[in-house]
């Protein structure tokens, strides 16, 4: 009976770990989770404002739009490679949406539709074109993106002549701003979206070949998959997904202009990179990405409530890119975690 | 007194003193013995030829001698002194200098920039001494007779050839006086060849040992003074070249083994039936417009033996279209196929155990059921979501089969042994249930007692009807396995064995043939 119990025990624990939700990747994202949450507690007694309703929702707010660049990113950099395109991308995505949503007589519903399709449609091409690029070519990915991060920028301000787009439908505008007890609506938005990114690079064929891919692409090759497929699907979804910040971003500002999201792509690697994600692909989760960017976020917020200014804000957020890097490397060696 | 006599005694030696000494040498990685008591003097000014085996010691003992890896045990004397270097830069120092098999050539930099690179010139300011520098480099290749490279050419210009001999004005840059060359031949042709011997001979009249590791006989014969042959990390002989022949050196390269007894009681399990067959198949780097022609039937386990550069790995990775081929017909149970990725091989039946396991076969960072079923993703999933109870199930049925010693399916493939994991790119390719096997180096990097458990493995499989080919470098291993021997040279099928006619001899006689033939064209 015992013995029994034992092995039921052994199993579900293997169970586990294949899905990603190994003890270990379960202590890392838990060990990320726990420094956010020393974050929390030190701002909530450091400064009277922080641990507030409203500032809540504020923090949840303001992480959004990196949050879901960076969940995007985790795929992108989960198969080695890196995405600078993605703030001119945002941008282009914005503005081509943001074109749609102002056509006149259209109702809201056919607007937001049509608008939505438009920026994610926007977002998928430029995607798509990173990842068949770099992989038909063999191209760092790193210098495909730093092209497109170019071209995106120059075609938003191109459509748009350099003017911004606003006067959206008010119902629109509303939406986000909407709260749900006291959540964004837009944050849940990017709930779901790290919820859906989780399930494929955990349960499915397609995610467990993108880590595979990451740690040994070769193997994964002569194992009969297409490199290819992988490659372009990796930065198209990433693509799609800059099209879905792109129209949060409207909804939440209510205009589109072709300057925005200049340095996003770096935040969101910032957000990948101190939730635990490799740069050399193959090793993180979507959890450890959601976690760190919390982080930055907590720690923006709480840093201006603490009294320093915007320009020290920026410095101790460099410090803690270079320190959970140097963490990393530590925790891997002293624990094998 | 007593130091005028040692002081006599020292002058005394210095002409007939061998320059290095190394007594009972011995050196072991985990378990695996690689260096099992090997001793060997080298005169001042003679060529000593180092031969050997695969995995017979050769290279562990050229990482001792230059201080990558230090011995577990016996004594090195270099001119009479003791020898113990901990780097490479050590090594250096004291006169003894390496070109490795591999370069270590900087491709983007010049020529001169490379032969300078461990002690540029410079000036106080630590400026580069562009003239000196280029000056220094001319003479070193003029001295070895390179007058026809530019020393401002960048490295990536040159052929693999002359690439080589720039090792060697490198290695010549400081006073050395012991020069180890590790293979060089293997990428020259024959008149580069000449020109490398022509070099050496030069240095041997200037009364620099040099230490000539190679597989190829015949070029011992030519060039050495004398010659020393390791096996299995012991020296067998060393004797003065003209006291010694070719298959004597070939017999204390091979040995008495045990497995050569097994091997002629095994019965051959091959079938009528024919698995696979290559018609005039080339490789994309095959040179012969003939290509390979052989013919695989199920159960069979066909052997193909053959040197280093042979094209043996090129032509299994050919046949499995990890690099597509370049033309020649290949038939499988009979059908005409022909395969332009990995993905088609493997649809058609078709496994390929990699000779690199870490770097192609396995991913060593994830769970050993992914690893498993890496090739079989379809099987374990239901609309692309994994069924990981299905994963596990298949890893732990594989897993029985060929007693895997595994910690459970979810840990890292990185925290099997050699022989463990290579029993879990084996189940990687049975979860397919191929009709055709192809295995590199089955049993590299694997202890023992791991090697025996696979040689029953792959009988196994071919009792199933499997049809197998198995490219290996352990003579003895070929002969334990297979049921006929096929003989590389040169991109070609130079000789055929069946089971009676096994022999190390012959295999190696036709191996070396078949270069030969190569020279003389």
């Amino acid at each position: 009976m015992q013995a029994l119990e034992k092995t039921q025990a052994s199993d579900t624990a293997d169970t586990r770990r294949l899905t990603g939700w190994s003890p270990k990747v379960l202590l890392r994202d838990a060990g990320i989770g726990l420094a956010l949450l020393l974050l929390i507690v030190f701002f909530s007694v450091s400064t009277e404002h922080f641990l507030t309703p409203n500032n809540i929702s504020n923090i949840l707010t303001q992480i959004t739009i990196n949050l879901i660049l960076a969940v995007g990113m985790t795929f992108v950099i989960l198969i080695g490679g890196i995405d600078l395109s993605v703030g001119s991308m945002l941008a282009f995505c914005a503005v081509v949406g943001g074109t749609v949503l102002t056509i006149p007589d259209l109702s809201v519903f056919q607007a937001v539709a049509l608008a939505t399709l438009a920026a994610v449609g926007t977002g998928v091409v430029c995607g798509f074109l990173n990842g068949w690029i770099s992989a038909f070519w063999g191209l760092p990915s790193f210098i495909v993106t730093l092209g497109m991060l170019n071209i995106a920028r120059g075609a938003a301000l191109q459509v748009t002549d350099a003017r911004t787009i606003y006067s959206f439908p008010p119902s629109f505008n509303a939406f986000g701003s909407q709260m749900i007890l006291g959540i964004p609506v837009v944050f849940l938005i990017a709930l779901v979206l790290v919820a859906i990114a989780w399930f494929v690079l955990s349960k499915t064929v397609f995610g467990r070949l993108l880590y595979g891919i990451g740690n040994n692409e070769e193997a994964v090759r002569l194992a009969g998959h297409s490199l290819m497929f992988y490659k372009v699907a990796a930065f198209t979804i990433a693509g799609a997904l800059v099209g879905i910040a792109a129209m949060v971003y409207m909804a939440r500002l209510n205009i589109a202009s072709p300057i925005i999201g200049i340095g996003f792509e770096l935040n969101a690697i910032a957000a990948v990179i101190i939730g635990g994600t490799s740069l050399n692909g193959g090793r993180g989760t979507v959890i450890g990405t959601l976690l760190g960017a919390c982080i930055t976020g907590v720690l923006a917020n709480g840093l201006i409530l603490f009294g320093l200014s915007d320009f020290m804000r920026q410095m101790i957020t460099g410090v803690v890119i270079i320190l959970a890097v140097i963490i990393d490397k530590y925790r891997e060696r002293l624990t094998g975690i | 007194m007593m130091n005028t006599e040692s002081v006599r005694a020292d002058a005394a030696d210095i002409s007939t003193r061998p320059v290095l000494e190394l007594h009972d040498v011995r050196k072991a990685f985990g378990g695996t013995k690689a260096l099992n008591g090997v001793s060997l003097s080298i005169e001042p000014g003679e060529v000593h030829g180092l031969i050997g085996e695969n995995g017979a010691g050769k290279s562990t003992l050229i990482k001792v001698l230059c201080g990558i890896v230090r011995p577990d045990e016996g004594a090195i004397n270099l001119s009479g002194r003791a020898y113990a270097p901990t780097t490479p830069r050590e090594a250096k120092a004291n006169g003894l200098q390496v070109v490795h098999q591999e370069f270590n050539l900087l491709p983007y930099l010049s020529v001169a920039e490379n032969i300078f690179i461990e002690h540029l010139p410079r000036n106080a300011l630590g400026v580069v001494r562009l003239q000196e520098m280029h000056a220094g480099a001319r003479a070193a290749l003029d001295a070895i007779g390179l007058s026809d490279i530019d020393v401002c050419w960048p490295v990536e210009r040159l052929g693999i050839a002359h690439r080589q001999l720039v090792e060697v004005a490198r290695a010549l840059m400081t006073e050395s006086r012991i020069l180890i060359l590790d293979e060089p031949t293997a990428t020259l042709t024959s008149r580069e060849t000449e020109r490398l011997f022509k070099i050496i001979n030069e240095l041997r009249s200037r009364g620099v040992s040099i230490i000539f590791v190679s597989h190829h006989l015949d070029e011992v014969f030519r060039i050495c003074d004398r010659v020393t042959v390791l096996r299995n990390g012991e020296t067998v002989f060393s004797r003065p070249i003209a006291e010694t022949n070719q298959d004597e050196l070939v017999r204390a390269m091979v040995g008495r083994k045990l497995q050569q007894q097994m091997a002629s009681e095994m019965v051959s399990l091959a079938r009528p039936e024919e698995a696979l067959s290559l018609v005039n198949f080339r490789h994309p780097q095959s040179p012969h417009a003939q290509g390979i022609s052989l013919q695989l039937h199920k159960g069979e386990i066909l052997g193909i033996a053959g040197l280093v550069g042979s094209g043996r790995t090129e032509l299994l990775r050919a046949i499995a279209a990890a690099e597509p081929p370049l033309s020649g017909a290949l038939r499988l149970e009979g059908a005409p196929v022909s395969f332009r990725s990995p993905r088609e091989a493997i649809n058609a039946g078709i496994g390929f155990v990699t000779e690199d396991r870490k770097e192609e076969g396995l991913i060593l960072n994830m769970p050993i059921a992914a690893n498993v079923t890496l090739a079989s993703l379809s099987d374990v999933s239901r609309a692309g979501i994994l069924d990981r109870k299905a994963e596990i199930a298949v890893t732990e049925r594989l897993g029985a089969e060929l007693k895997l010693k595994y910690g459970g399916p979810g840990r890292n493939a990185a925290t099997l042994s050699g022989g463990n994991q290579q029993k879990v790119v084996l189940a990687k390719w049975l979860a397919r249930n191929p009709k055709v096997l192809l295995l590199d180096e089955p049993t590299r990097g694997v202890d023992v007692g791991a090697k025996a458990e696979i040689y029953a493995l792959i009988r196994q499989f071919a009792e199933r009807g499997l049809a197998l080919l198995v490219v290996s470098s352990e003579l003895p291993e070929l002969m334990t396995l297979s049921d006929r021997i096929l003989v590389m040279s040169q991109h070609r099928v130079v000789g055929e064995l069946s089971r009676p006619e096994f022999s190390e001899e012959r295999i190696l006689q036709y191996a070396y043939q078949g270069e030969q033939q190569q020279a003389r064209h």
